[in-house]
């Protein structure tokens, strides 16, 4: 081996003598040329105290600190933060990228030194197959860069084509988001302008109904419990049976849905006990099992619908078996009549003694004198009324202010680079990959669809945007993240994993002709992580689109 | 209405609340493992039975064993003694006659062989009507031993011996002798006239001979608590006068009855060795190398060392418990001497060791206090079959070991790379996106490994169609960088329609079979299941085709095989294996076996690996998590389903150095620890141990986080590729030390006693290792937080610091620091170690790469060192296509030379692979320690054999370093150009 590199060595002197330029050793690429001119003698390059005599130089020995004297072989490879410490190394660092691929036809790259002459032929990184120019254990790598180049043109052309339509469609959704953001200023104005006047309409009715309650103390009010003791029980049971019915109305209710948990209970058991590991020889999961077992062999009676149809009857207000309290009302007695002597005046008279009287009797009220009407006595349907206008309002007061609260939270709200996720939300996207089919809702969730059948599975929720470095591959047909800043969405508290965490995913995203889901990968038990394109994501200036992707590792 | 709606709910809602209370259960951190899964020594009742006799022969001061040599009955001949050993059974009777033979060893190991004649001609009655085989289990030897029985031509009965003894000499030079005693019978193992091993001193020996199953009347009525109180004095009475029956003929545990078709059959015998204070072997148990004592007191167990492959579930540190696999060799150590027993049983066995102090003597002088060891070895059957090895040192034991149950096999060398394995990794792109990762942050590795679920529905030899849908691609994809797969394959076949495999063992009935003689049916990772039988050699046919590439499509020549669960794991049987009474080939008793059954079938995996294409023969890569002695022949082991806890990592040094010195070093445990998630510091201190293993593998479970070293982030990724370049820089050592292994039985990773066999400080130092012969000794970091470790030197040379250099002299513990980026690693003085320097993705593109040698000097100022290189993946080796060189550095005379040490001729393999290596050359060597009168040297001479004329001595640069404060001077001869496979001379003085 040593004989070939001093005879290179040679060649490489003698041509430099013909040409006015000298060609640079092995290895070495033009940005590193400089340090290559002298043909007698080579200075480290971080180390200038160290000069070598020129046969030194890509002798496939190590003589430099800083590995500048093996441009062309593997020899200084192992000076690396990455390898055992030496003593006579004491730079870990190599002040060259890595050995040149000139790539005559494609684009020249470095390749890292480890890959020379370790008999691989690197055909990603260096198409014209120099990086095994010592042919170890008889290796011979073609120079396939002309192929390589062409085909790569090819795809350039299709990609750049494509990355066009990206950045228009791009261009297409912001447009969207703008005119969404828009709609939601507008509605915004509207808003407040609905919400003034229905501020008025609440305080006007407000005061009305204040007013009408005020009228309504001076109503005299017939005393409850008045009649028979008969009547005073009858009361007393309508009051109860009211309070009855009610209660057995929410217990029956409360029991419908326990019932529903313990349905969802015992499919969770049912799927578990199928479904359990039993190598993990758990005594804990062991013995849930033999209680499960045990409990589903246990005869039940299911629930029994003739009688919930006899509770239902019993509980219908209007219901044959109802008892009509309305039937047992006791009609006036002649005390009343004498009372209602108003009945008895010429009408304006009676208006003015009805008012005066009223007035009195409110002024009593309200200075502790009198009694104030029965509070439990049904209001009035004057009353009533003005209540409910009053409540309707309030409502609608209240949904306006909601809704605005909303949308101003929403114009505040991270969507991503010129708010273009505003244009995606909730549009979704599939993707089969192994079992199952994923789906991804912009900004809202993603889940996970068994092919063979069975119940989806929340992955997660949206909870925000965020950036992520990443360092990929890119393929050939721009289909992945390359390497750079990215825009993730994050989604988190998806369905609880047996033995893991609640699920979750990270959407990663990158330029893309259209929506499409690329990759996705459980990177941990119940932690996902999808690979995407989208057209939203274009254009922006990580640059990630220029240049060879597949060399963009160096 | 309402009321009785309510009570009819009531019960339901306790139910669901009792089961959420269960369920809730699951969440608590997870428990060790379930001590109740597993029997203790009383609940196996041939342990019990024997226990107890060794308590009733220590509580009696007169007790003699009743077995009694038939002097009559001795003939001696072709190096073997015979005779009849006689028993006097308790209940009266006949006596049981029990045919001795004893049979001396070239090699000077003895074999002691103890039958019962009865059940050997077969004249006893099965119960229940069994199948089983009559005679005791007498083909262990078959599976275990592959050589060193050639007899002692020179053994001889000596005239001279005492009445009532017989006495032997055998072993070189008739060192050895065996002094029989007839009655009661017992022998002693004598080297050089001192006894180093004595067969039944404490008069424990038993053979459980077979008897009738006499009916007792049935059982009076139990009526009332007197009568039982009478019933329980009646046993205490039995047990006083009589045998305690009730675990004779059935024993029930854990819900599975074994029903004993031959009743109660076991083997025990009492095992002494005077003089000598510390034991080592028997693995496979979580804990010291040197034994601990297992009859109570403080610190040490109260129960025995137990021998019965099983799959524990994370299993607990220091603990006599048994695990996965059985070895039953133990070697005994004391200054000067190693003497050892191998007790070749299948069986469960059970050992106890007690150790029995004699204090100083204070009236005579020069009388030391000594320390007998005692061990009481017990097995449910078989026969009573030991050898016995008198060393005289670790290393004639090993090799005498390895002698009758092979050496470990030469391993392909990626083998001996790093192993980048989870369960699981999930489909095929997963695979190929590791791969590519290990590449981009520049971290070497080899092989790439795939747990159960690649496997379509858990059926072994099919890919799952939708997660691994093209194998081939993925397994190109890997050829690439010279990467290998790992596939597993075990022992469990899914028992389902439409599936060929199941098919054709129904057919030919090739699984093992359960008592009444059908296929046996049993639950693991695919549901119902059954359990291919090896012991048959139609099996191993079978299994033989199944591997072919045709055959097992999507594998290719670089797929090779895992062998787990083969303990057998059996989910729902007894202690989680197969029971007892199954039936194997030739109806002997899974208890006959069971030990040997995991071997059977990683040996059948092995012939199966060896020729998967008609004329491409390759080195096989198989490994078993079960194992008996003679695995190493033909697998790697590894400890099973560690944890991710400090205290795993510390214990699986010992573990992997006990593998080292019992004969089947090709060991590691799983990096990172199997279950749980390690903290990163924990990672990164398992990774820097891990590259000590000889099997180096991470590993985790599928509930875990993922752990590629990529993940790890700053700085821990880069310290653990720090570590992981390091073994890739070591591997000419480590492979050197593997062939050293394979022609020795020398173990891959040295305990210090095993190294210096005279220091008494250091016999029971299990927690730093040597690697093979390269002086190379490293103290792993194990505890949390540290930055330094105290490192034990057993002699006065310089240990350099394999890193700066830095020197530690003098017997002793020496503080060497290791802050986390730190390995302590040393080189003694004295050795001169093979590396390849440049960092390569993989280790298959370091083979053209040339080598450094560090040459580090002793005192004396010389140094010694071996290479062994081959192709690394054919056995032309075999056919003497190697390189095998011995380094040596004289320091008088300043000279390194290379020479020799393959001894065969030249053959045509070996021309090929010498000009395949021809221009592979030593770019660099670095000397240690080197003298202070090189300063100023520039250059050295250098020759080298077939070199022409004109560079006959050819003159090389050379630069002198001073080292500063502790650190040594050294000295870097520049790229002297010489082949490694050459013979050269290096002239520091010329």
């Amino acid at each position: 081996m040593g004989r070939s590199v001093s005879l290179i060595t040679l060649l490489l002197l003698s041509t430099a003598n013909a040409a006015s330029e000298a060609p640079r050793p092995r290895g070495v690429g033009p940005d590193f040329a400089k340090y290559y001119k002298d043909s007698e003698s080579f200075t480290c390059i971080s180390n200038p105290s160290t000069k070598l005599d020129i046969s030194r130089l890509n002798d496939d020995f190590c003589d430099c600190p800083d590995g500048s004297d093996e441009p062309g072989t593997s020899a200084c490879s192992y000076i690396s933060p990455l390898s055992p410490p030496q003593p006579d190394k004491p730079n870990d660092s190599l002040a060259l990228p890595g050995y040149y691929c000139k790539n005559k036809g494609h684009i020249p790259s470095y390749i890292p030194f480890t890959n020379v002459n370790d008999g691989v032929c690197d055909y990603e990184l260096c198409c014209d197959g120099s990086d095994e120019w010592d042919h170890v254990g008889g290796v011979k790598c073609e120079d396939r860069c002309a192929k390589m180049g062409k085909e790569w043109k090819k795809q350039d052309e299709a990609r750049q084509k494509s990355l066009g339509a990206a950045n228009r469609k791009r261009k297409e959704l912001i447009t969207e988001a703008g005119r969404l953001r828009k709609e939601v200023e507008d509605r915004i104005q509207t808003l407040q302008t609905e919400i003034k006047g229905h501020e008025l309409k609440v305080d006007a009715l407000m005061k009305s109904l204040a007013e009408i309650e005020r009228q309504e103390k001076g109503k005299i009010v017939k005393a409850a419990g008045k009649g028979g003791k008969l009547g005073v029980l009858s009361g007393l049971a309508k009051a109860r049976i009211e309070e009855l019915t009610e209660n057995l109305n929410r217990v029956r209710g409360e029991r419908d849905a326990s019932r529903g948990r313990i349905e969802e209970l015992e499919a969770i058991l049912k799927r578990f006990k199928e479904e359990y590991n039993p190598n993990f020889n758990d005594e804990g999961v062991k013995r849930a099992v033999k209680a499960w077992e045990d409990y589903a062999a246990q005869d039940r009676p299911g629930p029994d619908d003739a009688r919930d149809r006899d509770l239902d009857e019993i509980l219908k207000p209007d219901s044959e078996s109802a008892i009509k309290w309305e039937e047992f009302v006791e009609e006036e007695s002649d005390v009343d009549v004498l009372y209602k002597f108003e009945e008895y005046l010429p009408t304006p008279l009676r208006d003015w003694v009805d008012a005066k009287l009223r007035a009195l009797r409110v002024t009593m009220i309200e200075n502790g004198i009198l009694a104030a009407p029965n509070t439990d006595a049904p209001e009035s349907s004057a009353v009533t009324s003005a209540r409910t206008q009053l409540t309707s309002a309030e409502t609608t007061l209240n949904n306006d202010r909601n809704e605005l609260k909303n949308h101003e939270e929403d114009l505040t709200k991270d969507y991503g680079p010129d708010e273009v996720f505003r244009a995606l939300k909730g549009r979704c996207v599939e993707q089969d990959s192994g079992e199952y089919t994923y789906e991804h809702c912009f900004l809202e969730k993603t889940t996970q669809k068994p092919k063979k059948g069975g119940g989806h599975t929340g992955m997660g929720n949206f909870v925000r945007i965020e950036k992520v470095t990443v360092d990929e591959d890119l393929l050939a047909d721009g289909k992945g993240l390359g390497s750079g800043e990215r825009y993730a969405l994050k989604y988190e508290n998806g369905q609880h994993c047996w033995n893991g965490p609640s699920r979750s995913t990270q959407v990663i995203l990158a330029c893309a002709e259209s929506d499409e889901i690329w990759k996705i990968v459980e990177e941990e038990k119940c932690v996902y992580r999808m690979e995407m394109g989208t057209p939203a994501v274009c254009g922006l200036k990580e640059g990630e689109q220029k240049g060879a992707p597949v060399h963009s590792e160096l | 209405m309402a009321s009785s709606l309510r009570i009819r709910s009531a019960p339901r809602w306790t139910a669901v609340l009792l089961l959420w209370a269960a369920l809730c259960c699951l969440f608590v951190p997870v428990v060790m493992v379930k001590q109740h899964d597993f029997k203790k020594c009383d609940q196996s009742g041939f342990c019990k039975r024997n226990r107890h006799l060794a308590d009733t022969a220590a509580a009696s001061s007169s007790w003699t064993a009743p077995y009694a040599l038939d002097a009559a009955s001795i003939t001696f001949k072709d190096g073997q003694l015979s005779g009849t050993v006689l028993k006097t059974p308790k209940e009266g009777g006949e006596k049981v006659r029990l045919p001795l033979t004893v049979t001396f060893l070239e090699s000077g190991v003895a074999r002691v062989t103890l039958d019962e004649e009865k059940r050997q001609k077969g004249e006893i009655e099965l119960r229940h009507g069994s199948q089983a085989r009559k005679e005791r289990y007498n083909e262990a030897g078959k599976w275990a031993l592959v050589g060193g029985l050639k007899v002692a031509e020179g053994a001889a009965l000596s005239e001279k011996a005492e009445k009532g003894y017989t006495k032997v000499f055998y072993g070189e030079a008739g060192k050895h002798q065996a002094v029989i005693r007839h009655e009661p019978f017992g022998i002693e193992f004598q080297r050089d006239g001192e006894t180093q091993v004595k067969f039944n001193d404490r008069g424990l020996i038993n053979v459980e001979h077979w008897r009738q199953k006499v009916e007792k009347p049935a059982e009076e009525k139990k009526e009332g608590e007197e009568e039982k109180k009478e019933e329980e004095k009646k046993e205490e009475e039995e047990e006083e006068k009589g045998e305690d029956e009730s675990t004779w003929w059935e024993e029930t545990f854990g819900g599975n009855t074994d029903s004993k078709p031959r009743g109660p059959e076991s083997v025990s015998l009492d095992i002494s060795f005077p003089g000598y204070e510390h034991v080592f072997g028997i693995p496979e148990h979580a804990t010291r190398l040197s034994l601990k004592t297992t009859r109570g007191g403080d610190g040490n167990y109260d129960e025995p060392y137990r021998l019965y492959n099983a799959d524990v579930f994370e299993y607990e540190m220091d603990s006599p418990m048994t695990l996965y696999g059985a070895i039953p060799f133990m070697q005994a150590h004391r200054k000067g001497s190693t003497v050892g027993v191998f007790w070749l049983n299948g069986a469960e066995t059970w050992v106890d060791v007690t150790k029995a102090k004699t204090s100083a003597n204070p009236l005579s002088l020069g009388t030391k206090g000594h320390t007998d060891t005692q061990t009481h070895w017990i097995s449910e059957s078989g026969l009573l079959d030991v050898f016995i090895f008198l060393g005289p040192t670790p290393a004639d034991l090993t090799r005498q070991y390895g002698e009758l149950t092979g050496y470990t096999a030469m391993p392909q060398s990626f083998a001996i790379a790093y192993h980048q394995c989870r369960w699981n990794y999930v489909t095929d792109e997963d695979v190929k996106d590791v791969d590519r990762k290990f590449d981009k942050f520049k971290i070497p590795y080899d092989v790439i490994w795939l747990d159960i679920e690649y496997t379509h529905e858990k059926k072994y030899f099919t890919w799952d169609p939708l997660t691994f849908v093209n194998p081939t691609k993925m397994h190109n994809h890997l050829d690439k960088r010279n990467r290998k797969l790992v596939a597993i394959i075990d022992p469990h076949i899914k028992n389902v329609g439409d599936y060929p495999v199941i098919d054709e063992i129904k057919k030919k009935e090739l699984a093992v079979k359960n008592k009444e003689g059908g296929l046996f049916n049993g639950h693991c990772w695919p549901g119902d299941s059954m359990w291919v039988d090896c012991f048959n050699p139609e099996t191993i046919k079978f299994w033989k085709a199944l591997f072919k590439y045709d055959s097992f499509k999507g594998t290719a020549p670089n797929t090779f095989i895992w062998n787990d669960m083969n303990e057998p794991s059996v989910f729902n049987g007894p202690e989680i294996t197969m029971p007892k009474d199954n039936l194997h080939h030739g109806n002997w008793e899974h208890r006959d076996v069971h030990n040997i059954n995991g071997m059977t079938f990683h040996n059948a995996t092995y012939q199966a690996l060896l020729e998967r294409k008609k004329g491409e023969i390759r080195r096989p890569f198989v490994l078993t998590r079960a194992f008996y002695s003679g695995s190493q022949r033909s697998s790697a082991m590894w400890t099973g389903d560690n944890l991710a806890e400090w205290s795993h990592l510390e214990a699986s040094l010992p573990m992997v150095l006990n593998q080292g010195i019992s004969g089947f070093p090709f060991a590691g445990a799983d990096v990172g620890g199997f279950f749980g998630n390690p903290s990163s510091e924990l990672l990164t201190r398992w990774y820097q141990a891990g590259i000590y293993y000889p099997f180096f593998r991470g590993h985790a479970h599928i509930d875990t986080r993922r752990r590629e070293p990529y993940l790890a982030g700053s700085p821990y990724t880069e310290i653990i590729t720090q570590a992981l370049r390091l073994r890739y820089q070591l591997l000419p050592a480590w492979y050197t030390a593997f062939h050293e292994a394979h022609t020795t039985g020398a173990p891959i990773i040295r305990p210090n006693f095993w190294v210096h066999p005279d220091d008494e400080a250091g016999f029971a130092i299990d927690d730093q290792l040597y690697v093979g012969s390269t002086g190379l000794l490293a103290k792993p970091v194990t505890k949390e937080g540290a930055d330094s470790v105290s490192v034990y030197l057993a002699d006065g040379q310089p240990y350099y610091d394999y890193f700066d250099y830095t020197t530690y002299q003098g017997k002793g513990h020496h503080t060497v620091p290791a802050p986390l980026e730190k390995i302590p690693l040393l080189m003694q003085g004295g050795h001169i170690i093979p590396r390849r320097d440049r960092p390569r993705r993989s280790s298959g593109l370091m083979k053209f790469d040339p080598f450094t040698l560090v040459v580090a000097l002793n005192k004396e100022g010389s140094a010694n060192g071996t290479l062994y290189l081959d192709d690394g993946e054919t056995f032309d080796y075999q056919q003497g296509a190697f390189i095998h060189r011995r380094f040596a550095f004289d320091g008088k005379r300043g000279i390194l030379t290379s020479t020799n040490l393959a001894e065969g001729s030249r053959t045509a393999k070996l021309d090929a692979f010498l000009k395949s290596m021809a221009r592979v050359r030593v770019e660099k060597i670095i000397v240690v320690g080197a003298p202070k009168s090189w300063k100023g040297k520039k250059e050295v001479v250098v020759m080298e054999e077939g070199a022409k004329e004109s560079a006959r001595r050819k003159k090389v640069a050379i630069e002198f370093f001073e080292g500063k404060g502790k650190q040594a001077d050294w000295a870097v001869v520049r790229d002297p150009k010489v082949g490694i496979g050459r013979g050269w001379k290096v002239d520091f003085l010329g």
